[in-house]
């Protein structure tokens, strides 16, 4: 494996020395590239809560190539499907090398502080979310209790 | 002669004032003589166009006179030129013309200039820090865009190699976050110096993106060819690619589907594979005589049939009596619509609409269907026909008035079979009335052709070669009237 480029090593570093609030980024041990992040539901949201896990990878061509992420614990939102894959213009063509790995977990942060159903991955959720948004939000909550909560 | 060159100009003239594919009359007016047997040959051939097949390099020139010729105008680099053309369509007038207007303006929507434009940069430090890469190095080692946004060489260099192996190219821009700023061509060559592999990649990209954005060029279609279609007139008209042969419609590069247009038959296509499973069904190869009952199977492409057991001639569209067919062909290719349907209820108009379709997309496919038969038709007549010049029955060259006639009974069905969407989208009235009654007169005179080449031996040339004329002469009216490119 090459050597980890000086780049990672500075955003790592500075991950460790000056967290992002609400969330947390740590790099595996046998892996710099691989990180395991929690990233606490924000407040007045129906994650509220909640601690979601997530995973993100620092392809090889990293920062020409946006990072890989996944959330890892269930959650019902209508820009994150069954794989947790999120829809994110930031993680895809509006990818900008200049952007950092604190710069995707804050949006990805503020996705959950505001769903943006028309612009949906996870088309089910997303149908409910603007036909009947109170119901939506009581499911979201109800996962959030049951999946991301108390483990 | 003289004067009806003279009128038909007027009427050209006239048409420039709100027709934008006129936009080049200047050739016009140099090249007198040929537009004017232009005109004429599209009086006796609806379909006649003119385009040429050229090679990638052919292209290439072609493109590069029209950078040139535009950096001379305008005083900027060819790579500008080239980002300038790609963002209007390759349409120089236009580029002038917005350019002399607003020049700052033009470069801003072409992605050329920044929509605000950089502070100045003053470079006080030796060194700076790339924001990419996060290393310290000369200031001599960073470049920049129009936007001024610095990176380093090694960065702009990994960002374009990354890019380009994604399959951008003419869309690559600024490394900077919400930056728009396109990397022009120069600025990602100097940075792939001495990357070969890439730096091809690119070119090769870079190429397929304008001639796509080339509204007068198309890539043929045909598998493993590299021919590019030039024309002036930017229409749904039929090419033949010089090289493998194959036929396509120039605006959209789908197989050609004159009358419909290119718009409708996407819309047709999308909705026979939306619909597929519910026209499953209608692929029926057998079908019982109407007379005798007995089980016959198609195995030619004339849909006038004839039972092999009592001799009885029917359609196989419709099953009716083939003797008052011929007459009344108007009643098998139209659809009746209920007059009355708008006060059905929903359902009952949503089964009219499926009859509706089903009607049209059985003739479709039928004709399909027919067109592959007569292929195989044609094939065995080549068999026999081999046996005949062998056994000393006259030699090729005399039996070849038949090949012709398969070959234009193939052309009149594909455009019959096209006739079928063209219809289906059509509203009522007297327009729809005077198309289904051309169709059906080019229907009726298609089978009579294929009943007489399947029955090759037997029938009259005189008789064959009149039949031709007649079907040929029913699709060019069909087409003059209709065909609106
Ligand atoms: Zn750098
Ligand atoms: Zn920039
Ligand atoms: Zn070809
Ligand atoms: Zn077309
Ligand atoms: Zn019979
Ligand atoms: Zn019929």
């Amino acid at each position: 494996m090459a050597a980890l480029p000086r780049r990672i090593i500075k955003e790592t570093q500075r991950l460790m020395q000056e967290p992002v609030p609400g969330i947390s980024a740590v790099p595996d041990d046998s892996n710099a590239r691989y990180f395991h992040v929690i990233v606490t539901g924000p407040e007045d949201s129906p994650f509220e809560g909640g601690l979601f896990k997530l995973e993100l990878f620092l392809p090889e061509d990293y920062p020409m190539s946006a990072p890989k992420v996944r959330f890892i614990t269930k959650i019902y939102h209508p820009n994150i499907d069954r794989l947790g894959r999120i829809c994110l213009d930031i993680l895809k063509d509006k990818w900008s090398p200049a952007l950092q790995i604190r710069t995707v977990l804050l949006s990805i942060q503020a996705l959950l502080s505001a769903p943006n159903p028309d612009d949906p991955l996870a088309n089910d959720v997303a149908e409910l979310w603007k036909v009947n948004e109170s119901e939506a939000i009581r499911n979201a909550k109800e996962w959030t209790r049951r999946y991301a909560m108390d483990n | 002669m003289e004067e009806m060159a003279a009128s038909q100009e007027n009427d050209s003239e006239m048409d420039c004032s709100d027709n934008e594919d006129c936009y080049d009359y200047n050739d016009y007016y140099n090249d007198e003589d040929s537009d004017v047997e232009h005109i004429d040959l599209l009086k006796i051939d609806p379909e006649y166009f003119e385009y040429k097949c050229l090679s990638e390099e052919e292209i290439e020139r072609l493109l590069n006179e029209t950078v040139e010729d535009l950096s001379n105008r305008l005083r900027i680099s060819l790579s500008l030129a080239k980002v300038l053309l790609h963002s209007h369509y390759w349409n120089s007038n236009e580029v002038i013309v917005k350019y002399e207007e607003n020049p700052q303006q033009t470069l801003i929507s072409s992605r050329i200039d920044p929509p605000v434009p950089p502070r100045n940069i003053i470079f006080t430090p030796t060194h700076m820090t790339c924001p990419v890469c996060v290393t310290l190095h000369h200031v001599d080692r960073f470049f920049y865009l129009s936007c001024a946004h610095m990176f380093c060489k090694d960065c702009w260099t990994m960002h374009f190699e990354v890019q380009v192996n994604q399959g951008i190219s003419t869309a690559i821009s600024c490394m900077a976050r919400d930056c728009v700023v396109l990397a022009p061509e120069d600025f990602v060559l100097k940075h792939l110096q001495h990357k070969t592999s890439i730096r091809e990649k690119y070119q090769h990209f870079t190429f397929q993106d304008y001639v796509k954005s080339h509204p007068e060029l198309r890539f043929c279609p045909g598998p493993n060819c590299s021919v590019i279609v030039h024309s002036n007139e930017i229409k749904a008209k039929r090419v033949v690619c010089d090289q493998c042969k194959t036929i396509f419609c120039f605006r959209c590069g789908c197989d050609y589907h004159a009358p419909t247009d290119c718009q409708v038959i996407k819309k047709w296509l999308t909705k026979c594979a939306d619909d597929s499973e519910t026209a499953n069904y209608i692929s029926a190869h057998t079908k019982d005589c109407p007379k005798c009952h007995i089980c016959i199977e198609k195995n030619g492409g004339c849909n006038h049939m004839q039972c092999y057991n009592c001799k009885h001639d029917f359609c196989w569209m419709c099953l009716g009596d083939w003797k008052s067919h011929g007459s009344e062909y108007y009643e098998c290719s139209r659809y009746r619509e209920n007059p009355n349907i708008a006060h059905e209820s929903v359902h009952a108009q949503a089964r009219e609409a499926l009859k509706k379709y089903l009607h049209y997309y059985e003739r479709w496919e039928n004709h399909s269907k027919s067109l592959k038969l007569e292929e195989q038709t044609l094939g065995k007549l080549r068999a026999r026909i081999n046996e005949k010049v062998m056994s000393g029955l006259g030699t090729w060259i005399d039996w070849q008035y038949l090949f012709t006639a398969a070959n234009l009974l193939a052309k009149c069905r594909y455009t019959l079979q096209y006739t079928y969407p063209f219809a289906y989208y059509m509203d009522a009235g007297p327009r729809k009335e005077l198309f289904e009654y051309q169709q059906a007169q080019l229907e009726a005179e298609i089978e009579n052709l294929s009943w007489k080449i399947e029955r090759a031996e037997t029938t009259d040339r005189g008789d064959l070669e009149n039949q031709m004329d007649i079907a040929e002469k029913r699709r060019t009216t069909l087409l003059k009237d209709f065909l609106d490119v």
